[in-house]
């Protein structure tokens, strides 16, 4: 009689319906920054964490835990839930809930419509969820939209997006899609994807996920290329999918630009899908650019170093690398990448990866600490490993983390040129170009150097270097020393 | 009340002092972290690498960083050497992170305590740092590789059979020290860091 009966329920457990569980990120926009919350999903329900949301939209000040009840004191709020329990009490009034409160290994989970019903009574603040999206607006947050529409045209298609405000864009290409990163700006799309019956372009999907706003584009086909420009100061992004024509026996060498064309580029003049075959040498509507990989370094919550004056590393090499980026689109002689858009967490692989895929020229990290008293100073490194290899690695395989020796010549050359450049500043002092084991330059596949700016101490202020004045003159040093070593020399 | 109730009702109070006492000293027994036996290890570790008994008293040179030259600068010191050389290891970490006594720049935070010494057959140094150091770090390009010479140097320089040093922080390899210089791989000595006398 048992022996039936756990059998029933072993088949019973075999076929009982698995709970869908699965995580993914909630992106919170704030006026002036984003954050990520993980959710689950169960059954088809999101579930945010309560105690990780409520401490990203203010202060929670105490937490009274039992058995069947939590009540959290938040601001001068009191709120109250039970697990399983149908609503959330807010200050003695309740507040009813489309699915119940969860409590999940110890951690309490509130539904996705909490933000709705409840979260506007705790924060006093406007609140915009879309029903369905992953991300939420909370106070005076003024995300952008845009409108898409692809048009054929001559041995292709021309995509158009046009965004409701402007949107800095930069591109990328990642296992056989084109990725266009959208600034650190808050985005609201009308839909999430776009398809298209299209031999070019099939899905256009706008991503934010990781906390990067970014548009997503997979190509109908292998073999095409792809030409991103701006225009409208960055409120229409026009990107053509082309075929590319049959090998030409006179194929052209990339060469800097003397005629500047008639709108700037985002960065890169073409990303082709990475199956490209043999007979598809490129040959853009317009000449190839160099391509300038700019690495503002830290982000998100690596902040780098600080000054007495509440300067962040992260913020203060973000700013520097906008002017920087500026002045050499300016030139219609460059393509600029950024490895890092927006204050988000980038690894040095991720850094390495976005130089190295977009074939750039060169890789200029910037830094900033404290390089002694005088300020504003300025040091610059070159990559030297902590330890020469043992032997030399085969021809055949050089491993990433010892591909920048391989640039060292090259690097040692921009290094000296930006030297003799940034010593022109009037009031910096520069030094001659050093070597440092700085890890983010190891992988990089081109020539690289550091730029430290200093002096960024929590002993002192940080006005020298916050100074426009100071960053704009770093800035035209930089474009005059990349024409010059793009020449070959290192001396105007 | 009778005599009897009040004999009984007096030593049940007397039964409820003793017992509470004794719960309170029991509750203080059970609930009193002991020290932790890894931090008092460290801790005579520390002590022997700093008071040896019978160890011979010589000049070392250590190596501070001079951020404004980009340099690192030496400073001698007197050290009553301990007989092993990881324990001499720790010596040189800890006077580095004791600080110049000529007003040269900061090694290491004066919270740093080394965690763990091992010194391989082939030289190599293993190094384990508390994290506490990088609370207490200037973060940056220079001052991370002039702290790391200023280590590796000094050790090199005064330990013969040290050819180079691994970092490890809180006993874990980490990527780098504090957001610039590469820890993923041992450093060998670099005497160019020294500057110069001329």
């Amino acid at each position: 009689m048992i022996l039936p009966a756990i059998l029933l329920l072993g088949v019973a457990a075999i076929f009982w319906p698995a709970r869908e569980l699965r995580s993914d990120n909630f992106v919170f926009y704030f006026p002036s920054a984003h954050h990520l919350l993980p959710f689950e999903t169960v059954s088809g329900v999101k579930y945010l964490p309560l105690m990780q949301l409520l401490n990203m939209v203010g202060k929670v000040a105490a937490v009274q835990e039992k058995k069947d009840e939590v009540r959290v004191w938040f601001g001068d709020t009191q709120i109250a839930l039970r697990p399983n329990g149908p609503s959330v009490e807010v200050d003695h009034t309740q507040y009813d809930l489309l699915e119940p409160v969860r409590l999940s290994d110890g951690q309490w989970m509130v539904p996705v419509d909490f933000l709705t019903t409840v979260l506007p009574h705790l924060t006093h603040q406007d609140v915009e969820y879309q029903d369905g999206t992953n991300r939420i607006f909370i106070g005076d947050v003024k995300p952008v939209s845009f409108t898409v529409r692809l048009d054929p045209i001559a041995n292709g298609a021309r995509l158009t997006v046009q965004f409701t405000d402007k949107v800095t864009v930069t591109t990328a290409s990642s296992n056989g899609k084109w990725i266009m990163y959208l600034g650190d700006h808050p985005i609201e799309p009308m839909e999430q994807s776009y398809r298209f019956q299209n031999p070019y372009l099939s899905e256009l999907r706008y991503d934010d996920q990781d906390g990067v706003p970014k548009l997503i584009l997979s190509p109908a086909a292998s073999g095409l290329n792809f030409y991103p420009v701006e225009a409208e100061g960055g409120k229409i992004l026009l990107a053509d999918v082309l075929k590319p024509p049959l090998l030409m026996p006179q194929a052209q060498q990339p060469q800097p630009s003397p005629n500047p064309p008639p709108v700037s580029a985002p960065t890169l003049p073409q990303q082709p899908a990475p199956s490209v075959t043999e007979e598809n040498p490129a040959t853009p509507p317009g000449p190839p650019l160099p391509v300038v990989a700019l690495d503002p370094a830290h982000g998100g919550t690596d902040n780098g170093g600080h000054s007495s004056d509440g300067i962040l590393e992260k913020n203060l090499v973000a700013q520097v690398v906008a002017q920087v980026r500026t002045a050499l689109l300016a030139t219609d002689k460059y393509r600029v990448v950024l490895t890092r858009t927006g204050d988000v967490n980038v690894s040095a692989e991720q850094r390495a990866l976005a130089a190295n895929l977009s074939g750039a020229m060169c890789f200029i990290s910037f830094h900033a600490g404290d390089l002694g008293a005088s300020s504003p100073r300025i040091s610059i490194f070159t990559f030297q490993p902590p330890s020469p290899p043992a032997q030399p690695p085969p021809p055949t395989f050089l491993p990433w983390s010892e591909v920048q020796e391989s640039q060292s010549t090259q690097s040692v050359q921009l290094a000296l040129t930006l030297q003799q450049q940034l010593a022109q500043i009037n009031g910096a002092e520069v030094e001659q170009p050093s070597t440092a084991p700085v890890y983010s330059l190891r992988s990089v596949d081109s020539p690289a150097v550091a730029v430290e700016l200093g002096r960024l101490a929590p002993s002192g202020d940080a006005a020298a270097l916050t100074n426009p004045a100071f960053q704009q003159q770093v800035a035209s040093a930089v474009v005059q020393a990349l024409a010059i070593f793009w020449k070959g020399g290192t001396t105007p | 009340m009778t005599r009897r109730a009040t004999i009984f009702f007096v030593f049940v109070l007397v039964a409820l002092g003793v017992g509470g006492f004794y719960l309170r000293s029991l509750s203080k027994r059970v609930f009193v972290e002991p020290p932790r036996a890894e931090q008092a290890a460290r801790a005579k570790l520390s002590q022997i690498a700093l008071q040896p008994n019978n160890g011979t008293t010589q000049v070392a040179t250590l190596y501070f960083p001079a951020l404004d030259e980009g340099k690192i600068l030496p400073e001698s010191r007197s050290l009553t050497w301990a007989q092993a050389d990881p324990d001499r290891i720790r010596q040189v970490v800890l006077a580095l992170a004791e600080g110049s006594h000529q007003g040269y720049g900061r090694v290491l935070p004066a919270s740093t305590s080394v965690r763990a010494v091992f010194l391989s057959a082939d030289g190599t140094a293993f190094l384990d740092l508390s994290s506490d150091l990088l609370g207490e770090f200037e973060p940056g390009i220079e001052s991370e590789t002039l702290a790391i010479y200023s280590i590796v140097d000094s050790i090199a320089l005064n330990i013969p059979s040290v050819k180079r040093v691994q970092f490890l922080i809180q006993g874990q390899e980490v990527e780098t020290l504090d957001g610039h210089a590469d820890l993923t791989v041992p450093y060998v000595p670099d005497p160019s860091r020294v500057k110069s006398s001329q």
